[in-house]
């Protein structure tokens, strides 16, 4: 197994003139499954703030106050780009990257659509593509949940919410797949990657044609809004419809299977939580805002500086990058009781697993949904399963979002 | 006992009105309708409150003790 902290890694190896220790951290390289979280929790107990040399090098910070109030000043902290070991992106994802007061305008095209009172309206359907995945399962007895189910429940949901056919899932998955083996950094896989957003790209031309030129948006159908909204009194260009699908599809699949998986994982190995939730299923809502926090699938984000700041002691320069380290954040033990513990009916949860400030997580309400239906429509079927593996599980680096890279579950089948 | 919801800092993570469903309600767009305001809290609401308070990722909601 790799190391996070192989080499000097976690020693401060040298201070530069503000205090802030140096480290040199590369957290892209597969792990065993929690190596993540335990390094987090070891940069936050030892310092506020790093800087750290990998790639250009960039600020790090460890705790749950800054990385919250590095989410809630975009006018310091610019989303022009948030992976901070490329501070140039020749991309430009929408809302993603941009800015206050910009942001807004292109923000509330989208977030009706995936606000509350939306996402209750499919509620229905989701439970109907829930049960129906689960019943196709359960007769086998074992199944690899990350890929068999974890990545196709959240992209039939979504498919459906959008307004085109769940079944398209079959080629959706597969290129969402394709897309985050590249992502993480695996030169062998860039290929696949760019076939991967291609497939993804043109999908969205077809769905975008069959609807060009109707006189009134269709009911229900996301595409056909896009088509019939404005941005400053002009409609979107077909460019910028297809970058905010794509960038749904990107932001809401891969993210929402990360987090399954390790939520089922827990519930495979701890039994007691397991028959919690069976005994009291109202607690459903909590266990999941609890894997959020806990699992946190955002190792850290990052944002670039916008002007010189002194933050808590750390001279930052207009152009720098920093990285909020979300999953130090969620287990900061000045802001939890128990901070390293899974409490299923925690009370007070403010978890930031879902970022904070203006960019916070559009689908959070889809998510929260789909995880929800998920527990839910499991348990009734399979109410006891276990790890099916011998092996340690392993997750991919923190260089895209945490997930288990495979997660094999078995239980028993009724005679 | 009373609430306030700063507008500044409420981004619609819908932890309050979740959890504080007999009393927080949501908006079109997923804010708390009470954004902007401050509430009397019911005595039978206070539990509920508490805990949307201390659960709004953005620190956005002030219980004021009476
Ligand atoms: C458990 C699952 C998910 C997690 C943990 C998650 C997490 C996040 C985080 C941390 C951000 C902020 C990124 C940044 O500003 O640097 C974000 C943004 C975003 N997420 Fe999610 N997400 C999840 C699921 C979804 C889903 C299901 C969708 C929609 C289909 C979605 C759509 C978006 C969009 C559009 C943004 C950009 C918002 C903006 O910039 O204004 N996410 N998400
Ligand atoms: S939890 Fe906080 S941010 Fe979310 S709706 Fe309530 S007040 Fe607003």
């Amino acid at each position: 197994m790799t190391e996070l902290s192989a080499n000097e890694d976690l020693k401060a190896t040298g201070r530069v003139p503000s205090g802030c220790p140096v480290i040199h951290l590369d957290a892209s390289p597969p792990l065993e499954v929690g190596s993540h979280w335990q390094k987090a929790n070891e940069l936050r107990e030892e310092s506020p703030a790093f800087f750290n040399t990998h790639a250009q090098g960039y600020w790090v910070f460890t705790r749950y106050d800054e990385v919250r109030e590095m989410y809630q000043h975009p006018e310091i902290f610019s989303s022009e780009s948030i992976t901070p070991w490329e501070p140039d992106p020749v991309y430009r994802f929408v809302p993603t990257q941009i800015d206050p007061p910009d942001h807004s305008k292109y923000r509330q095209l989208i977030s009706r659509w995936f606000a509350p009172n939306a996402i209750t309206r499919i509620a229905p359907e989701a439970h109907e593509i829930g049960r129906r995945l689960v019943a196709d399962l359960a007769p086998a007895g074992e199944c690899d949940f990350v890929t068999d189910f974890a990545m196709r429940l959240p992209t039939e949901i979504f498919l459906t919410i959008i307004g085109v056919p769940g079944s398209d899932a079959d080629l959706m998955g597969p290129w969402v797949e394709d897309f985050f083996a590249g992502f993480g950094g695996d030169l062998a896989q860039q290929e696949a990657m760019g076939a991967a957003l291609g497939g993804i790209r043109q999908y969205w031309v077809e769905v975008l044609e069959a609807r060009r030129g109707e006189s009134a948006p269709r009911d229900n159908d996301f595409v056909s809004l896009l088509l019939h909204s404005e941005i400053d009194d002009e409609p979107l260009d077909d460019a910028l419809i297809l970058d905010i699908l794509t960038v749904l599809v990107l932001a809401g699949l891969d993210t929402t299977r990360g987090q399954l998986g390790y939520l089922f994982r827990h519930l495979a190995e701890h039994p007691d939580d397991r028959n919690r939730l069976l005994a009291e299923p109202e607690l459903i809502p909590s266990a999941v805002e609890e894997s959020l926090r806990l699992y946190t699938i955002i190792f850290g984000d990052g944002r670039k500086v916008a002007q010189d700041t002194d933050f808590h002691g750390c001279p930052l320069n207009k152009g720098d990058m920093v990285y909020g380290l979300v999953s130090g954040a969620n287990r900061d033990p000045r802001v939890y009781d128990r901070p390293d513990e899974f409490v299923v009916d925690r009370k007070a949860n403010n978890h930031l697993g879902f970022a904070g400030g203006p960019h916070r997580c559009l689908g959070a309400h889809l998510a929260r949904m789909v995880m929800r239906v998920a527990v839910e429509e499991w348990l009734k079927v399979i109410p006891a399963f276990e790890v099916a593996s011998e092996e340690p599980l392993m997750e991919r680096g923190g260089g895209a979002m945490l997930t288990l890279l495979s997660l094999p579950l078995r239980w028993e089948v009724p005679a | 006992m009373k609430l306030t919801v700063r507008s500044d800092l409420c981004r619609g993570h819908g932890r309050c009105y979740d959890l504080a469903e007999d009393f927080l309600e949501d908006d079109d767009e997923g804010f708390v309708t009470a954004r902007g305001q401050t509430l009397d809290v019911p005595a039978d609401q206070v539990e509920d409150v508490r805990n949307a308070a201390a659960s709004c990722p953005e620190g956005a909601i002030t219980i004021l003790e009476d």
